[in-house]
């Protein structure tokens, strides 16, 4: 068996190579049958990597021990999800997904634009095999997979805190962003390097860079109430380097999403765009590079795992070929469009990727100084959550305020004094939502303050939109409201999904400063019978219980909840003892209040001998917004994503071709 | 024009930001062996060895001692606050403080694990 699957993994890599060196001869001579048998050779690849990847996945399923793979990350005890999810849980497997997703994408990419991808870019192809060949050589030489060890009698079982559904999702939706962003990035390089510059890539690619924006976004959050549950230290997002890996690339997607509209409507900012997608994509590259290679610890140890030097060299190339291809085709890029006016949704959407680059430029220069520091200076130092907190705040309120503002901007020029009338009410609204929230106690957070108040008027502005145009589909004679409602959104899904997606920002903004401006906690130690009161509930610690499930033992603290005399029953915290991995985890308690949407946390930190607890309790206010935020957002995306037959008439009109491009 | 505008607002972010993450932002992050040298509050790291005593809990505190990951100087540590789950001998910990009289006195609830590597061998 694992030969066989040894063997895939050697097919893929000559399947891909021939794509890269094939495709590119076929292109450069212009040569239509070597460009379709590269094409072949990328689904080819995909299938034969579909084999090696049933291959480990059965092995998995059969706690087949003789796999180092298998023996390294599962257990017999382990519950079967987890189990199968260690495929992705190890390096060799996870380079497997990745390279199983790349090949994938590439296949489906280019079968759904055969045209376009044969014909007009057809360096496409090469550009995926090369990616591809990269990661088949780590697979094939480096990292495999597949190797064998006489079996040991279990296996190494999987770090409990990883056993957890948020975990099991975590790294296939964020692979599905990584991998996804390489289809953008390779039309767009295909693009530059057939001389095109037309925009019909940009619409052929639109929906990919969408669902792999979408696919990293939910990823982050899966991620972030992972952390929220199962670290459970009180917060959400701890400005790790591992977080800030998957945020960058998306931060950089976001300001792309944007400007290729400007670049789809108006034939403006190639050249940005051509950078942006391929600092995007290398971010991601890069993002995958620091969760694996080990070099955030520090810099001494990067230089033990061989597979960082591979991703460093790779991500050169990449950058250098991206670099120099664009400087090259500067010329053919530059646009005689220029920018007309400062006030102007061009000017917008510009002045919203500034923003975006440039805090995504901060986060990765916090993620990338200590190890710069160690390297120049020989001091190591770490960057702590309040460097990420300012630059955060500093670009994200006028980021939020763009939100607002964009959407009402009118094209080329707008005057200040129309986009003043249009967005009177949602200011108004906002004043009086700040108002309203200093008397309810919000003025204790100044910043907070201005985050919500901020957030109210992108609300308004929002609902405004919705009520205008709904309105307007009523005059033009729809019957009733929603039938209006509906109409509207299904006629311009990109605008309006959009608009629930900046809603849903909006909602992430107000849940992440109800925790963070504005939670309360307390530490106390508490014996039976005691209380503890914070934010206007009441705790009672009433005992503690240790009980035997499959794999752990169970400590637990258990805590009678009152607030104003009603009773809202019992809360456990406490920890998970492992016996077979010799490890120990924070199993904390959280109460949801859905109506509030606050989240009363408990750790509970120590039992005493005297039967007394110390426990931390937390109260999160607005927290749970966040989790329905990315629910909007996922919702929105869909929206925005969802095929739309008239589009694709008009698209056709435009591009003056009869079947135009398919639906991607 | 405009371009020369961007640039300099560009360059002036620029130097803002070296200047802040210089400056603000970070603490060092020493090893024992570095400790000699420091007067200040940095971030201290190393491997636990031996055995803990004392009550983290307590008035007197949780004392350890730490290692050079790849070295032998080694520097007792008292420690107040919460500790984590993954706080064993042999595993990497991190305290915030200051050596006052050599002995390393971290400032509360400071301490931190990194979480052991998905990727890597178990350690």
């Amino acid at each position: 068996m694992p030969l066989l699957g040894r063997a895939a993994l050697i097919l893929a890599f000559g399947l891909v190579v021939y794509a890269a060196v094939a495709g590119s001869y076929g292109a450069w001579r212009r040569r239509r049958l070597v460009v379709e048998s590269a094409r072949n050779a990328l689904c080819g690849a995909f299938g034969v990597a579909l084999v090696a990847s049933l291959v480990l996945l059965a092995a998995l399923a059969r706690h087949d021990f003789r796999f180092t793979y298998v023996a390294d990350h599962t257990s017999r005890e382990l519950p079967l999800r987890y189990t199968l999810s260690a495929f992705w849980g190890g390096q060799e497997g996870s380079l497997l997904l990745w390279f199983l997703v790349l090949t994938g994408a590439a296949s489906g990419a280019i079968a759904l634009n055969r045209r376009l991808t044969t014909d007009v870019l057809p360096w496409t192809a090469p550009i995926l095999g090369g990616l591809a060949s990269f990661f088949a050589f780590l697979l094939v030489a480096v990292s495999s997979p597949f190797a064998t060890q006489p079996a040991p009698v279990d296996g190494a079982g999987l770090n409990p805190s990883l056993q957890n559904p948020y975990m099991l999702a975590h790294p296939p939706m964020l692979y599905l962003g990584y991998v996804g962003l390489s289809i953008p990035f390779a039309f767009a390089m295909a693009a530059l390097a057939s001389s095109r510059n037309d925009e019909r890539w940009l619409v052929a690619t639109r929906r990919w860079t969408l669902a792999a924006w979408t696919f990293l976004g939910v990823a982050i959050l899966l991620g972030a109430k992972w952390a929220y549950e199962e670290v459970g230290w009180g917060g959400w997002y701890a400005w790790d380097p591992v977080e800030n890996a998957a945020l960058m690339p998306w931060l950089v997607a976001t300001a792309y999403l944007h400007s290729v509209m400007i670049q789809e409507k108006k034939n403006m900012l190639r050249v940005w765009n051509a950078v942006l997608v391929a600092l995007a994509f290398g971010l991601s590259l890069f993002g995958t590079f620091l969760t694996r290679s080990g070099v955030i610890n520090s810099i001494h140890s990067f230089t033990q795992s061989p597979l960082g030097s591979w991703f460093l060299g790779f991500i050169a190339v990449v950058a250098a070929g991206s670099t120099a291809l664009i400087l090259v085709r500067l010329p053919v890029l530059r646009s005689r469009t220029r920018l007309e006016s400062l006030v102007s949704r061009e000017a917008a959407f510009l002045y919203n990727n500034l923003f975006l680059v440039a805090f995504a430029l901060t986060v990765l220069w916090g993620v990338v100084y200590p190890l710069v520091s160690e390297a120049v200076r020989g001091v190591a130092v770490t960057v702590g959550a309040p460097y990420y907190d300012f630059f955060g705040i500093a670009f994200g309120l006028p980021l939020v305020i763009l939100m607002g503002i964009g959407p009402v901007v009118a094209w080329r020029r707008a005057s200040l004094r129309s986009v003043g009338r249009t967005l009177l009410l949602p200011g108004g609204v906002a004043v009086v939502a700040g108002a309203a929230l200093v008397l309810a106690g919000a003025g204790s957070s100044p910043v907070g303050l201005v985050g919500y108040t901020f957030a109210a008027f992108v609300l308004a502005a929002i609902v405004v939109e919705f009520i205008r145009g709904t309105r307007a589909r009523r005059a033009l004679g729809e019957p009733s409201w929603p039938r209006a409602l509906a109409s509207l959104v299904s006629r311009n899904r990109r605008r309006y999904g959009g608009y629930i997606v900046h809603a849903a920002i909006v909602l992430l903004l107000v849940g992440a400063i109800g925790i963070g401006a504005f939670s309360t906690t307390r530490e106390v130690r508490l014996q039976r019978g005691e209380t503890v009161t914070v934010d206007g509930y009441t705790l009672a610690y009433v005992g503690s219980t240790a009980e035997r499930v499959a794999n752990a033992k169970e400590l637990r603290a258990h805590l009678q909840v009152t607030r104003n005399g009603d009773d809202l029953g019992t809360i456990a915290a406490g920890k998970n003892r492992y016996p077979a991995e010799g490890e120990s985890s924070n199993e904390v308690g959280i109460r949801t209040d859905l109506l509030r949407a606050e989240d009363l946390f408990v750790i509970a930190d120590r039992f005493d001998r005297g039967g007394s607890v110390f426990i931390k309790v937390i109260v999160n206010p607005l927290v749970n917004l966040i989790w329905l935020a990315g629910i909007v957002f996922l919702f929105g995306s869909v929206v925005a994503m969802w095929p739309d037959a008239r589009e694709q008439a008009r698209l056709a009109r435009r591009f003056g071709e009869p079947e135009a491009l398919a639906p991607a | 024009m405009r371009l020369v505008v961007a640039l300099s607002v560009a360059a002036a972010l620029a130097v803002f930001l070296l200047y802040t993450s210089l400056a603000g932002g970070s603490t060092p992050s020493v090893q024992p062996s570095q400790l000699a040298g420091q007067s200040g509050v940095v971030s201290l790291g190393g491997r636990v060895v031996g055995s803990s005593t004392g009550d983290a809990r307590a008035a007197g505190g949780m004392r350890f001692t730490v290692r050079d990951p790849k070295g032998t100087a080694t520097v007792p540590v008292v420690y107040r606050g919460t500790v984590p789950d993954q706080f064993k001998t042999g595993r990497e910990v991190y305290v915030t403080g200051t050596l006052r009289d050599g002995v390393f006195v971290a400032e509360k609830d400071s301490m931190v694990t990194r979480c052991p590597s998905k990727y890597s061998a178990k350690s």
